[in-house]
Order: structure tokens, then C-alpha cells, then sequence
């Protein structure tokens, strides 16, 4: 609901360092016996230490349009972007071009740095001369199959 | 060395990252029912349209699409800041918030040199990775920081990073040309006594006779000129004097993961900082609560969880701050940290009967002036605390008028910033649905 008393908490936890689990170290019952569990330590896997390494500069956005799809970009897909990277050739890009967002390809074209579509409608924007701003590397794309 | 880093328009600047055709435009954000304007962005400020003017008046400016007003979208601001804070946490762990987009960090053991390289890359890295355009000034002491911080913002000279050293020849010719009520603390009426006695720039109240200014003035502003020498007397809980925010916090005696003992610290800052708001006659509009754990105890988990959230109308009714701080508490808490210190921060303050007698404003909600003044006066007679809050019920639900607040991009999943494949595709996905 709109402004209701609204709270704020990050979406991303910010310290990358993992969250203190309390560790239940295995014990079988009160029989005394150890738990041949005892040895494992027991872990969570936290997709978010596997996706985000800069949780102060990742910030989430979803993808619009279909002329992404050759690299495994779809339409309303999540992407996970990092502003703390870096931009290399081959990365995929979010960038402000001409006052609006696009998500593309940073690679050479014809020997000069491009913003490459994956779809043959839509040419390589030349990056020399033009205005445009680096937002954030995509880090990864999350694709749901089920909602 | 202390280094402040304060935000460049911070709210406007917050939205700007997600909407990129604000960039360069006049933009506003207006306070809590879209009644006035509470930031501007430097476009806005340069058609002299000054802090507070009602959003009514604005409105035609608005529809002809001469400016961009917006609802103030706290949800997006406190995220910001913290990243903001994490970030410079990160570099530098010495890290004091002083309000939403304002930090202190303190820099032991730097060189000037240092110090200075230090805060241009800390300026650069907010500036790519976060998208925030702030600057820094550096200094021996909180009044010349802020002072340096100033001059960076003014002075493009300095490209967003000034130094001050205390003792050179930059800081003397910066301080005889400031005037005195520019000094942090130096409010107008203090300025307009001082005068009187022929102290009118900072550098003449540096060079003022400390046990004069003790015995004509006050103590607070005897350190102040001890801090535009450059010799550090000032703490943080001193700095309240802007009465742009208010903040009480405190170091727990012994670290706890207790919820109810960390609960009740936060009841207690909150019930005093309502009081310091009262005494100054102010409204708070929003209310920022954060907890530390011990940064020097590498060995134990660390987290420096914090939450902000808007009044649904400017108040400084106790209750009303208890309940918001709850609230907030029970957003942010993570168990099983051992939390060192818990605070209160009151901020985007208004003036009390300014604001009650705009007929514009919403009336407050839960308002009880007189109760409230009851409780201050037993507890200024009696001791403070001789009368405190109990627990109180859940705010009812208040309905905001909000209409042009931008999407919360960073805290709910389905308010997200989108991109778009190419060019106009969000377009035809905004019109699709």
C-alpha cells in the first residue's frame, strides 16, 4: 500500500561476510551414541554469497524486451548488477543511452567498441561520440521458469 | 584527520539514479503529503524557488513540465545511505552517520597527502559504484570539516575535495572571508550578539578570547573557536546545534543480542530525542534507528543494520516516535550479533508552529501538545524518566498522499528499475500492461 508507514530495511543484506547460523552439530537423540552426521558440519547455501560480491553496489533490475534473447536474456528476467565491476569486452552492460536504460553487449564491432543486441533488428551502437554512461555490469540473470 | 562526506542533493541525487531523464532537470521532492518542498536539485535551486514553498504553488510549473516534483521516497533514501555508509565502512571502519547523507570518518595515523588521495577516491568510488555525487572535506576538527566540506560543495576549484589544515594559509584566508553565521553552531540570533562585540568572520571568532566567549556566551562556543584553531574539543553529541536532526545514542555497558535490551535502549533514546525535539519546538519528519556491533572484535560477527522510516505527518509526539522506532527495530534486527550501541536519529526537522500555522499541512495525528508538555515538565522537575512511555498500540492506518513518489527501485522486488533490450522496448512494456 502506498507510503503506509513504510519501513525500510536493505534488500540485500550489506556485509558479504555469511550470516552466523546456529549450528545444530548432529546428535542422535539421548542415546549417548554419536550421530555419524557429527562430522559435517551443516552449512545453508545462500544463492545470494553465490551471486552478489559487492552487496553495497548490486542492485537488482528487470529486463524488458525480447532482443536479448540470443545471450539468455528474456523478457521480465531479474538481472543482478553490479556497479563494482569493472566494464571488459564481452561483458553484459546496463547503460543510459540517450536518457533511457539498455541492457547490452559491450564488444568490438567492426574494431571499435560497441553496445551489441542480440537480435538483427537492432544495430551496434558505436560507443565513440556518443553520450553514453556505464550504470552497471550484469553480474547475472535470473530466469524463472515458474512464478 | 576528520573527514566529512556529505551527499550533493542527496534525495534528488537517489532518484536521479534510477530515472536518468532527470539528470540535468529541475527537480523537487516535497515533504510527506506532498505539502512543500523539502529538496531541490541545483537546477531547481537556480530558479530561486526556495526550501518550503508549497507544492500547490508549483503546480502549474509542474504540469507545464518546467520541473519535476516528487513525492519524498524515504524507502529509497535510507537504503542509499546505507549503502552509502557501508561503503565508506569498507575503506575506512572509523564511521559516524551524522544524519542521512552526511558521514564522519576519521582517519588516524594519515598523512595530509594521504588524506586528501584518500578522499578522492572515496568521491570517485560513491560516484561510479553507487551513483551518488558527493564531496569531502577533510580537517583536524568536526567545525573545519564541515566547513571544508562546504567550500568543496561552493568552490569548483577544489573538484568536490577540500583539505583544510588548521594552521595554513588556505584555512586563514577561507576563515576571514566566511562570515561567523556560517560556523556550524553559529545560528543567526548568536551572530547578530557577536557582531555587537565585532566579531563578524570565523577568523575573528578563532582569534576571540576563549575564557571571553565562556563567560559572555557559552562553553559550546568557547570550543568552537578552539576547533577553528584546529584542536579537536567537540564531540558528536555536542554537534546537535544545527537542529537540522536530532540524535541520541549510546554504548550499551555490555554488548547484548538481547531484543528486549536492545529494544529498550532504542525506547529510551527515542523518548529523549522527542524531548530535545520539543525543547527546540521542532517536528521530526522521519526517524532513523541503527545499531553497531564492535568493529574491533574481528572475531565476532559485525553487522550495522539500520532502518528508516517517514512520519505519516511531522510530529513529536513521544508515542508516535516509540511506535516508528518498534517498528523499525523489528525491520532491521538480526539475532545473534552482540550489538555495542543503539540510536535514534530524528530528521528533515520543521519548525513546530511554522508548520501548525500553514493551513496547509494535514493536521497532525495523536497531537497532544499538552500532554506532552506535562510529561517534560515532571520529568524536568522530578528527574528525567520520573514519567516514561509504556508500551503503546499500533499506529492506525494512516493513508498518505503520495502521488508522485518514485518506485522503491532498491526494497521491493516488484518496483524494480527496468532496462530495456533496446532502444523503446520499455516503453512498449510499460504500455502493454
Amino acid at each position: 500500500m502506498l507510503g503506509q508507514h513504510t519501513p525500510l530495511t536493505p534488500a540485500l543484506p550489506l556485509i558479504s561476510q555469511p550470516q552466523p547460523y546456529l549450528t545444530l552439530t548432529g546428535r542422535a537423540g539421548f542415546s549417548g551414541f554419536p550421530s555419524p552426521a557429527q562430522d559435517y558440519e551443516p552449512r545453508t547455501l545462500d544463492l545470494n554469497t553465490r551471486l552478489i560480491k559487492n552487496p553495497t553496489e548490486t542492485f537488482y533490475i528487470t529486463a524488458a524486451g525480447d532482443s536479448m534473447e540470443g545471450w539468455g536474456i528474456f523478457d521480465s528476467d531479474l538481472l543482478i548488477v553490479d556497479r563494482g565491476v569493472k566494464p571488459r569486452l564481452g561483458h553484459i552492460l546496463v547503460a543510459m543511452f540517450d536518457g533511457e536504460v539498455l541492457i547490452k553487449r559491450y564488444a568490438l564491432y567492426q574494431g571499435t567498441p560497441h553496445l551489441c543486441s542480440a537480435h538483427p533488428h537492432y544495430p551496434p551502437l558505436p560507443l565513440e561520440g556518443t553520450d553514453c554512461q556505464l550504470w552497471g555490469v550484469v553480474r547475472a540473470v535470473v530466469h524463472e521458469y515458474l512464478r | 584527520m576528520i573527514g566529512l562526506v556529505d551527499g550533493n542533493n542527496f534525495y534528488v541525487s537517489c532518484e536521479r539514479i534510477f530515472q536518468p531523464k532527470l539528470e540535468g532537470r529541475p527537480v523537487g521532492v516535497m515533504s510527506n503529503n506532498d505539502g512543500c518542498i523539502i529538496a531541490r536539485s541545483a537546477e531547481l535551486k537556480a530558479l530561486d524557488i526556495p526550501m518550503g514553498t508549497p507544492a500547490f504553488k508549483l503546480e502549474e510549473l509542474r504540469q507545464r513540465g518546467d520541473i519535476h516534483l516528487l513525492s519524498s521516497n524515504y524507502e529509497l533514501y535510507g537504503d542509499m545511505s546505507a549503502r552509502l555508509t557501508q561503503l565508506l565502512r569498507n575503506a575506512c571502519p572509523d564511521v559516524a552517520p551524522y544524519s542521512i547523507d552526511e558521514m564522519f570518518v576519521y582517519l588516524e595515523d594519515f598523512t595530509a597527502e594521504q588524506c586528501e588521495a584518500l578522499g578522492r577516491k572515496l568521491r570517485q568510488r560513491i560516484r561510479r559504484h553507487l551513483g551518488l555525487p558527493v564531496c569531502v572535506g577533510l580537517a583536524p576538527t568536526h567545525t573545519l570539516a564541515k566547513l571544508a566540506n562546504h567550500v568543496a560543495k561552493q568552490d569548483p576549484y577544489y573538484q568536490g575535495v577540500c583539505l583544510l589544515g588548521g594552521q595554513d594559509h588556505t584555512t586563514e584566508a577561507l576563515l576571514k572571508r566566511t562570515p561567523v553565521s556560517s560556523v556550524w553552531g553559529v545560528g543567526h540570533r548568536l551572530a547578530e550578539r557577536l557582531a555587537i562585540g565585532g566579531v563578524r568572520t570565523a577568523w575573528e571568532l578563532r582569534e576571540s578570547d576563549e575564557k571571553q566567549l565562556r563567560k559572555r556566551f557559552s562553553v559550546v562556543l568557547a570550543r568552537t573557536a578552539l576547533e577553528l584553531r584546529g584542536t579537536p574539543c567537540l564531540t558528536m553529541n555536542a554537534l546537535d546545534l544545527p537542529r537540522q536532526r536530532i540524535m541520541t545514542s549510546r554504548s550499551f555497558g555490555q554488548p547484548t543480542g538481547d531484543f528486549t535490551q536492545v529494544h529498550n535502549a532504542l525506547r529510551r533514546h527515542a523518548q529523549r530525542s522527542a524531548e530535545k525535539l520539543r525543547e527546540q519546538r521542532s517536528l521530526a519528519r522521519a526517524v532513523m534507528v541503527f545499531l553497531n556491533t564492535n568493529r574491533h572484535r574481528r572475531d565476532q560477527p559485525q553487522c550495522f543494520p539500520q532502518a528508516l522510516i517517514a512520519l505519516p505527518s511531522p510530529s513529536d509526539d513521544t508515542r508516535v516516535i516509540l511506535d516508528t522506532v518498534r517498528q523499525g527495530l523489528e525491520q532491521m534486527y538480526r539475532p545473534h550479533h552482540h550489538f555495542m550501541k543503539a540510536g535514534v536519529m530524528l530528521l528533515d526537522l520543521v519548525d513546530a508552529e511554522r508548520h501548525q500555522l500553514s493551513l496547509l499541512g494535514p493536521t497532525p495525528h495523536h497531537h497532544h501538545p499538552l500532554l506532552m508538555a506535562a510529561v517534560d515538565q515532571i520529568n524536568q522537575q522530578m528527574g528525567r524518566g520520573t514519567i516514561s512511555f509504556g508500551m503503546t498500540n499500533a499506529p492506525a492506518a494512516w493513508q498518505l498522499r503520495c502521488a508522485h513518489r518514485s518506485p522503491r527501485f532498491t526494497t521491493r522486488w516488484d518496483e524494480l528499475m527496468l532496462a530495456g533490450t533496446h532502444p523503446g522496448a520499455i516503453d512498449a512494456c510499460t504500455s502493454r500492461t
